[in-house]
């Protein structure tokens, strides 16, 4: 195989027939055990489609948390002839999220009380990093509350969607103890502002954030004491990426590979781990101001590079077959940025990662090497990562793929809660005080799924693969709390009139008439509404399920009520529960769950 | 057809007899509960600083190069935080490893030294732990070691439960396999959210007018298609129909076990009750992360100990698995369950600036388990000199991981096909970890693969 890694990002049926030929073997089928049936390789089964929804409804379902019917008619006012033009429109205003006005998102986030999200990092350093856990995780706290509230209600959902995919490019886990109480300084100042922004920027903003400083630990790494945690990182998760890893060998072998980079210069292709230590030494010194004994009054928790003989290695470091002058101090730093920046190696690993997000688990080489030349050619330019963004959205491997991928957890739930109009404001309202909130539910059940967010401890973040997310227990636990989101009411309790947090009710009467509440009718209203179109078998087994012994344009009586005992009559029975289920069931159908 | 059971009855008796021959481990049960056996890999993530749970002890020549290279680190040999002396002193069990050290001198816990991936060497954490866990020695694949070596063993279609990966998302070493189940938490895993009137039976409730279904059941129907996805969540409904029978709120552990009150023991506890109920499982996998300690690892002679509480949390739980598990005559589910623990790589011999320690080479696996040859060490340990040392900063390894997990999957599982397991790896040889008779390693034959037929 030509990339030990490449195979990470096979679909399920390329990994087979890979696996099959890395052991010699050819028959795939035989990986069956006999009399059960495989998952890879289901012949028996007639080889259908999956059901397709139309462009704009694909587009939308992959470059935002999930399809609404405020989208879909937004889309349509666009200017444009037609869909391709119109998508071309609706990528130029989502790229200028600053131009989209965004006031039901604002007003929620304003409502919510939250306290931490407007403080600065050193009032962030000096408030929040206490012995008391509840004040110290207040800010992680608040910007994992922010953060639903932005994918579920922002209009600007393709920042919002981008601003998850760097995050989990530079993970780090929230609620580490030393990165929890600055995690909103992370989120606001460092990945946010460079979305659309330029990588080499944010590549700098990460490694001096105080976040990624304690999380990898940088801050601690010093000419005497030097620490290889970041820098490993730095260059196999962030730049060049473990598909560019020569593992332990001699820096000068001649069988490693020289090209040339985006700033015209040549460099090594593949990384052995001297690139890791001399890059730790090139970082020695950049550190935070955080008490240190020999500077006790520089304590406000901001970057600072400390050039000190003790701090910084001055003497000559070379990387990736490129020398670093002595004595130049924190450009050592600047130095290596620009040279990982501008690596091919680099390019390829994040325009893959790119494709993958967006187009499938194994994009087309093709796609991919155009993007990382795009990604490479417009290194230094401030709105690269816009350009890149926004030429996989207009390639035609986006418009073209489907089903490729299955939601994450998190996309699932988000997506449920967008669809169907939801009315949820997550708040730190009970924080602390050890009361159950519906919030604590919803982000302990993502928990379940896999995917609560900034939870991932490790710091190569969420896997983006089809398979990661179709396990059993990932798929199990997603539909388990899919099915919950539409009998959760907004406040915990035991009372029933409680408002629900999704208002299946009020929404079905509001939408199909009085004297046309049929099962059709209904399942036609939340089937558009969630998925954007009618696919079999989800859209026949959903009106069955709600019409029971009814016709199906027959009119239901919504009601609760019992309809048991000896002559039951199915249709009668507790009927709004019954339309909650059939609302849950389409939003657990593979329909709402792939991409 | 072949009745598998009553084979695998012929063959575990035919081992056990061999066994006693050839260790003279008479406490040995001819009587066990299973009549299959379950390996339990426990993966120990970040990189475990072997050389702070098991040091150089007393009488180790490799003692003072450890005290040089661990200055702030070491475990000391007497007073606050002293080790643990087994062999004869020759090594000292980290002191928060206390309920190790017992299983070790009841010769129910092997150590295996100089552990880990002889190539390709690497240093990251996700490329070793692939590699490892893949089990194709730099090759990736997208197919766990475990998967293979599920597929290999010509399972009868009734075992209801083959595999486990414990946890939400499923570990690499079981990556791909159609029959393992990724259960986080037994008695969450069931879709019981809906709505109360109509969670129904054949889901949950009874009382309710004929006919009605509840949501679980209908799920099935709108997952039949043929896509990838598709499959893959009949597979997921599979899996919750097996568990939902199951009741794990009233799992009462036995044999005074005490399970303490973290993930990694109450998923152990999980996997005993599966154990226990004849599910049919064969392997599971469990995650216990936390170890890559660059900084601050702490010190048993100190009050700050992280690498400590770490070492606890693993002892603790694998000595509960174990005693829970450990029943007499046909409760005896310990003579049928091996853990194997691995780590991607150890840590570099020399402490950092920063109280902890950088990625490394060479480390250690541990053994447990009833039928394990317990009470010793494997494999050679290549020196703490730095002439001994792999790069001059590395502890060699010695004992390639596979030879380990090969001698288990042959005299454990009584699947010979390691070499399918295993693609690039040859000249398998036990180490003489596990009781149990041995096999002629070899590859599967995927055309006559169901070898009973």
């Amino acid at each position: 195989m030509a990339s030990a890694f490449a195979s990470q990002v096979f679909s399920r049926r390329h990994l087979i027939q890979a696996m099959a030929g890395a052991i010699g073997v050819t028959d795939e089928t035989a990986m069956r055990r006999p009399g059960k049936a495989p998952l890879l390789e289901e012949k028996s089964l007639p080889q259908t489609t999956a059901a397709t929804p139309p462009g704009p409804v694909r587009w939308l379902q992959k470059a935002t948390f999930g399809f609404t019917q405020g989208d879909y008619a937004a889309f349509y006012s666009l200017p444009g002839a037609n869909d391709d033009l119109r998508w071309q429109s609706w990528v130029s205003q989502q790229l200028n999220p600053a131009a989209i006005s965004d006031t039901a998102c604002d007003a929620r986030l304003a409502g919510a009380g939250f306290t931490t999200l407007g403080k600065t990092l050193p009032q962030l350093w000096a408030q929040h990093r206490v012995d008391n856990y509840t004040t110290r995780m207040q800010p992680i706290a608040e910007i994992e509350c922010a953060t639903s509230i932005r994918a579920i209600y922002s209009n600007r959902q393709l920042y919002e969607v981008m601003a998850d995919f760097w995050h989990d490019h530079f993970s780090t886990f929230g609620w580490d103890y030393d990165g929890g109480p600055v995690f909103v300084h992370y989120d606001r100042d460092v990945i946010r502002p460079n979305v659309f922004g330029n990588f080499r920027t944010l590549l700098e903003a990460v490694c001096k954030s105080t976040t990624m400083m304690y999380y990898l630990d940088l801050q601690a790494s010093t000419v005497a004491g030097p620490n290889e945690n970041y820098a490993r990182e730095l260059i196999e998760l962030h730049t060049l990426g473990a598909e560019n890893y020569a593992g332990v060998m001699d820096p000068q072998d001649p069988s490693l590979p020289v090209g040339i980079s985006g700033d015209g210069t040549s460099a090594r292709l593949k990384y052995v781990d001297e690139d890791v230590y001399e890059s730790t030494r090139v970082l020695t010194g950049w550190t935070i101001k955080n008490g240190h004994w020999q500077y006790p009054a520089d304590n406000d928790g901001t970057f600072i590079f400390r050039d000190a003989e003790s701090w910084h290695d001055r003497f000559t470091k070379y990387v990736l077959n490129r020398r670093f002058a002595p004595d130049q101090g924190q450009q050592d730093g600047f130095k290596l940025f620009d040279t990982l920046a501008s690596h091919p190696g680099t390019a390829n690993f994040i325009a893959r990662k790119l494709c993958r997000r967006f187009v499938g688990d194994n994009p087309p080489s093709s796609l991919v090497t155009s993007i990382a030349q795009l990604f490479m050619s417009t290194w230094q330019a401030p709105d690269q990562l816009k350009q890149v963004t926004q030429a996989i959205l207009l390639s035609n491997e986006f418009k073209t793929s489907w089903g490729t991928k299955v939601k994450r957890p998190f996309n699932a739930v988000i997506g449920a809660l967008r669809g169907a109009g939801a009315d949820f404001t997550p708040t730190l309202a009970s924080y602390g005080s050890g009361t159950w909130s519906t919030k604590d539910e919803v982000n302990s059940r993502l928990q379940q799924t896999g995917q609560r967010k900034f939870y991932w401890p490790a710091p190569n973040g969420y896997p983006d693969t089809a398979a990661a997310w179709s396990s059993s227990g990932s798929l199990a636990m997603t539909w388990k709390m899919l099915v919950r989101l539409t009998e959760i009411h907004k406040e915990v309790g035991y009372d029933d009139t409680r408002p629900y947090l999704i208002d299946i009710i009020g929404l079905t009467n509001g939408a199909v008439a009085a004297g046309s509440r049929t099962a059709v009718n209904i399942v036609n209203y939340w089937c558009d509404r969630l998925l954007g179109f009618r696919p079999e078998p989800t859209y026949t087994k959903a009106v069955d399920y709600l019409r029971q012994n009814a016709a199906a344009t027959e009119v239901l009586t919504l009601n609760e009520v019992w309809a048991g005992g000896s002559s039951p009559n199915l249709k009668n029975h507790y009927t709004q529960s019954r339309l909650r289920a059939t609302v849950a069931l389409i939003m657990c159908s593979p329909d709402a769950l792939r991409r | 057809m072949f009745n598998r059971r009553d084979f695998l009855k012929t063959s575990a008796a035919g081992g056990s007899a061999l066994a006693l021959a050839g260790t003279s481990r008479l406490g040995f049960a001819a009587t066990t509960a299973n009549s299959y056996d379950t390996l339990v890999v426990v993966y120990l993530r970040g990189g475990m600083d072997a050389l702070t749970l098991l040091s150089p002890g007393g009488s180790n020549s490799n003692r003072a190069a450890y005290e040089t290279a661990r200055p702030s680190l070491k475990v000391p040999l007497s007073g606050t935080g002293a080790g643990l002396a087994i062999a004869a002193d020759q090594w000292r069990l980290h002191p928060r490893a206390a309920p190790l050290r017992d299983l070790f001198t009841a010769s129910k816990l092997a150590i295996v030294l100089g552990s880990g991936m002889p190539a390709p060497v690497t240093r990251s954490h996700f490329d070793a732990q692939i590699n490892m866990e893949v089990g194709l020695a730099g090759q990736s694949s997208g197919m766990g070691w475990l998967t293979r070596a599920l597929a290999s063993a010509n399972l009868p279609p009734t075992v209801q439960i083959p595999a486990v990966s414990a946890g939400s998302i499923t570990s690499t070493a079981l990556l791909g396999s159609t029959e393992s189940i990724t259960l986080g938490s037994g008695a969450d895993f069931r879709i019981d959210s809906g709505s109360w009137a109509w969670n129904v039976e054949p889901d949950f409730r009874t009382t309710a007018p004929p006919g009605a279904r509840g949501i679980f059941s209908m799920l099935p129907e709108l997952w039949g298609g043929s896509d990838p996805l598709e499959a893959a969540g009949r597979q997921a409904l599979d899996a919750l129909n097996v568990i939902k029978p199951i009741d794990f709120g009233a799992y009462a552990p036995a044999n005074g076990a005490v399970y303490p009150d973290t993930d990694f023991a109450r998923q152990l506890k999980m996997l005993a009750q599966l154990i226990k109920r004849d599910v049919g499982l064969r392997v599971c996998t469990v995650d216990l992360g936390g170890w890559d300690t660059h900084d601050g690892q702490g010190n048993p002679a100190s009050s700050y100990d992280y690498f400590g509480n770490k070492v606890e949390e693993l002892a603790k739980g694998l000595a509960a698995f174990y005693t829970d598990l450990n029943g007499v005559g046909a409760n005896n589910y310990a003579a049928t369950t091996s853990v194997v623990t691995m780590s991607e790589f150890g840590r570099r011999v020399r402490e950092n600036d920063d109280g902890g320690t950088d990625h490394g080479y060479g480390s250690i696996m541990l053994a447990l388990g009833g039928a394990v040859n317990g009470g010793q060490m494997y494999g050679t340990f290549g020196g703490l000199t730095t002439a001994q040392l792999f790069e001059g900063a590395d502890v060699q390894v010695t004992t390639d991981y596979r030879r380990v997990l090969s001698e288990a999957l042959i005299r454990r599982l009584r699947n010979p096909n390691v070499y399918y397991a295993f693609p690039t790896y040859s000249a398998y040889a036990p180490l003489g970890v596990f009781q149990g008779t041995d096999l002629p390693p070899q590859n599967y034959d995927r055309i006559f693969g169901n070898g009973f037929q």
